[in-house]
C-alpha cells in the first residue's frame, strides 16, 4: 500500500469513525502495479557489507573468517521488545542460537529464527563458508520501522494516538567458534579476582621501606 | 451526530447484553488490571472506542498475489491497472551459442590412424575440414584481406586483452572483448572474486580447428564462429571475498589447452571478433578441489580412474572462473 492510498484509507476510515465528509485526496502519480502491494523503503545500508571485497592474503597469514551480513525488515512486533530477543542470541554459536530461540516464548523469537537460518543458508551458497554450523552471531541488534497510527476515542470529544509499530532485524554471522566472553566487561571468576588482588598487593610500594 | 452513531450502536450492544446474547461465560474472572472495569459486560463497548485500523502486509509474497487480486486492490483503490506493453525491442549482435560445435578429440587427436577407431577419426576430420574451408571462403567474401595466420595473433591478443579485463573487473571495457552471451557468465563468476591472472607464453602458436558461418532471420544477416586452439603457460590465483586462496596459485605456471570460439557479425560493417564460449571436452578429467574443502567424498564409477579422489562438493560455476579452467 503505498503512502496515498494508506492516507486515503486512514481518511476514510476517521470519516466512519467520526461521522464526517472527508473528499478524497488528490492521487499521487504512482506506478499503478506497485500499489497493489505494500511497499516501504528497506534499511539499505547493513546489505553493503555483503558486497565489499577484501585484498588477497599472503601465505602465513591467518585466514580472515567469514561473514555473513542479513536482515529481516518491517517485522509486525515492538522493537523494544525484539531488543531482548536480539540480545540474548549474541555471542551463541547458529545452532545454539536456533535451539535457544525454538523455546523462546515471545513472537518476535520466530522471525529472528528465521533470519538466522536464512543467513546460516545465504553464508555457504554465496560467502564460501564450508560447514553452516562453524558459523556464530557476531552481531544481533534491532531497528526501528514504519510507525502506523491509529485513533481511540477518549471522554468530551477528544481522541488519543495508537502507534503501531514495526521492527527491523539485523544480524552478522561470523565463521568459527564463537567467544569465551561476548562483552568486554564479563565478570571476573573469583579465583582470577583473588589472584589480581594479590599480584596488586605484592606490587605495591612501600614508602621508606628496605 | 458521530456521538450520536457511537451511543447508538453502544445501546444496541446493552440491550443485547441484557436479553443474555454476549452473558460471559465464565464466572469467576480474576483481573490483574485496575485501569479496566471489573464487569466483562463493558468488554465490547471498550472495543468502540478504538478505531479499526488496516495493517499494511509488508511481508507479503509477491509472486503468491494473482492477477485478479491485484486488479481488486487497484480497482478498490481507483487506480487503472498497467497496460500490457507488447512492442519489445531486441538487438542481435551475437548468436546465443555455438553452432555445430567442434568436439575436441581425445588424447589431443594422436590415435594412430591404422587402427579402426583412427581411422574413422582421420574421416570425420576430412569431412569437417571441407565446410571449414567453406566457412573461411565465406568469410573472405565479407572481409577481403583475411588470413588465418594474421587471425591468430589477433585471436591471441584478444585471448589476453579479455582474461585481463576479467582480472580488473572493468565491465566495460570487458564489452569490446567477449560477446554478450559471454558477458552474464563472465560476470557472474568473477563476481565477489579476486583473480590474478598471468600469460607466460604460448607453448604452440594458436591455430584454427574449426569455422562454421550461419545467418539469422534474413539470408545476409550472416555470424561467423572461428575455433581458435591455444597451448599456453598461465598463472592463476583465484581469491574469494575474505581474500583467502580458492584456486591456484600465484607461483605455480600451468599449460593450458583449451579451444576458444571467437565470434563476429559479418554483415555488421562494424563488427569485431570477440570472444563467444570456450569448448570444454566431456573426456576432460575433474577440476582440481577447491583449496578450502577438505571434504572427502566417495568416487563414482564414471569418473576417470586418474581423477583424484577428493573433489570439491560445492558447486562448480561458483567456485571456478568457468573462462579459464580447462587446465589440461
Amino acid at each position: 500500500m503505498t503512502l496515498c492510498n494508506y492516507n486515503r484509507v486512514l481518511l476514510s476510515k476517521i470519516d466512519r469513525f467520526l461521522g464526517l465528509t472527508v473528499f478524497e485526496c488528490n492521487k499521487l502519480h504512482t506506478s499503478s502495479a506497485l500499489s497493489a502491494i505494500a511497499t516501504t523503503q528497506n534499511p539499505r545500508g547493513w546489505l553493503k557489507y555483503n558486497k565489499k571485497v577484501y585484498p588477497p592474503q599472503k601465505l602465513g597469514e591467518e585466514p580472515r573468517p567469514a561473514f555473513v551480513c542479513h536482515q529481516k525488515c518491517n517485522i509486525k512486533y515492538s522493537p523494544w521488545k525484539m531488543w531482548y530477543i536480539a540480545s540474548m542470541v549474541r555471542g551463541m554459536s547458529v545452532d545454539e542460537a536456533i535451539k535457544q530461540l525454538k523455546f523462546t516464548l515471545k513472537k518476535g523469537a520466530k522471525d529472528v529464527r528465521e533470519t538466522i537460518e536464512e543467513a546460516k543458508e545465504l553464508a555457504v551458497k554465496h560467502h564460501n563458508v564450508e560447514f553452516g554450523s562453524n558459523l556464530w552471531v557476531a552481531e544481533s541488534f534491532v531497528g526501528k520501522g514504519p510507525v502506523i497510527k491509529g485513533m481511540r476515542r477518549h471522554g468530551r470529544m477528544r481522541f488519543g494516538v495508537v502507534e503501531y509499530f514495526h521492527c527491523h532485524y539485523f544480524v552478522r554471522l561470523e565463521e568459527g567458534a564463537p567467544p569465551e566472553n561476548y562483552y568486554q566487561n564479563t565478570a571476573k571468576a573469583p579465583s582470577e579476582q583473588l589472584q589480581n588482588w594479590l599480584d596488586n598487593m605484592r606490587h605495591r610500594k612501600i614508602i621508606n621501606s628496605l | 451526530m458521530y456521538l450520536r452513531v457511537g451511543t447508538c450502536t453502544g445501546f444496541h450492544i446493552l440491550n443485547n447484553i441484557r436479553c443474555g446474547y454476549i452473558l460471559p461465560t465464565v464466572a469467576v474472572q480474576v483481573r490483574y488490571r485496575r485501569t479496566k472495569h471489573w464487569d466483562p459486560k463493558w468488554k465490547p463497548l471498550r472495543k468502540l472506542k478504538v478505531m479499526e485500523v488496516e495493517l499494511p502486509k509488508y511481508n507479503e509474497n509477491y509472486d503468491a498475489v494473482t492477477e485478479e487480486e491485484t486488479k481488486s486492490r487497484l480497482k478498490e483503490q481507483g487506480i487503472l491497472p498497467p497496460r500490457p506493453w507488447i512492442e519489445r525491442q531486441f538487438h542481435i549482435s551475437c548468436t546465443g551459442g555455438i553452432f555445430e560445435p567442434y568436439i575436441p578429440p581425445e588424447g589431443d587427436g594422436k590415435i594412430s590412424p591404422i587402427t579402426t577407431q583412427g581411422a574413422k577419426q582421420k574421416l570425420q576430420f576430412l569431412e569437417k575440414k571441407t565446410r571449414t574451408m567453406m566457412a573461411i571462403r565465406k568469410i573472405r567474401s565479407f572481409e577481403d584481406d583475411f588470413d588465418t595466420t594474421d587471425f591468430c595473433k589477433t585471436a591471441e591478443n584478444i585471448y589476453i586483452k579479455s582474461h585481463e579485463m576479467l582480472a580488473l573487473k572493468d565491465k566495460y571495457k570487458i564489452r569490446e572483448f567477449i560477446t554478450e552471451r559471454a558477458y552474464p557468465e563472465v560476470m557472474h563468476n568473477i563476481r565477489d572474486k579476486t583473480i590474478n591472472w598471468k600469460f607466460i607464453k604460448s607453448i604452440e602458436l594458436p591455430r584454427i580447428v574449426h569455422a562454421r558461418c550461419t545467418d539469422i532471420i534474413t539470408k545476409e544477416n550472416i555470424f561467423a564462429q572461428l575455433t581458435v586452439r591455444f597451448h599456453t603457460q598461465q598463472v592463476l590465483a583465484i581469491y574469494d571475498r575474505f581474500g583467502r586462496l580458492m584456486y591456484g596459485s600465484e607461483i605455480i605456471a600451468k599449460d593450458v589447452l583449451e579451444y576458444v570460439v571467437f565470434e563476429k557479425h559479418l554483415a555488421n560493417e562494424y563488427g569485431v571478433w570477440r570472444i563467444h564460449d570456450k569448448i570444454i571436452p566431456d573426456w576432460m578429467p575433474d577440476k582440481e578441489p577447491s583449496a578450502l574443502t577438505h571434504k572427502r567424498i566417495l568416487r563414482s564409477e564414471t569418473q576417470l580412474p586418474d581423477s583424484t579422489a577428493i573433489t570439491d562438493t560445492k558447486a562448480a560455476p561458483e567456485t571456478n572462473v568457468k573462462l579459464s579452467d580447462n587446465s589440461t
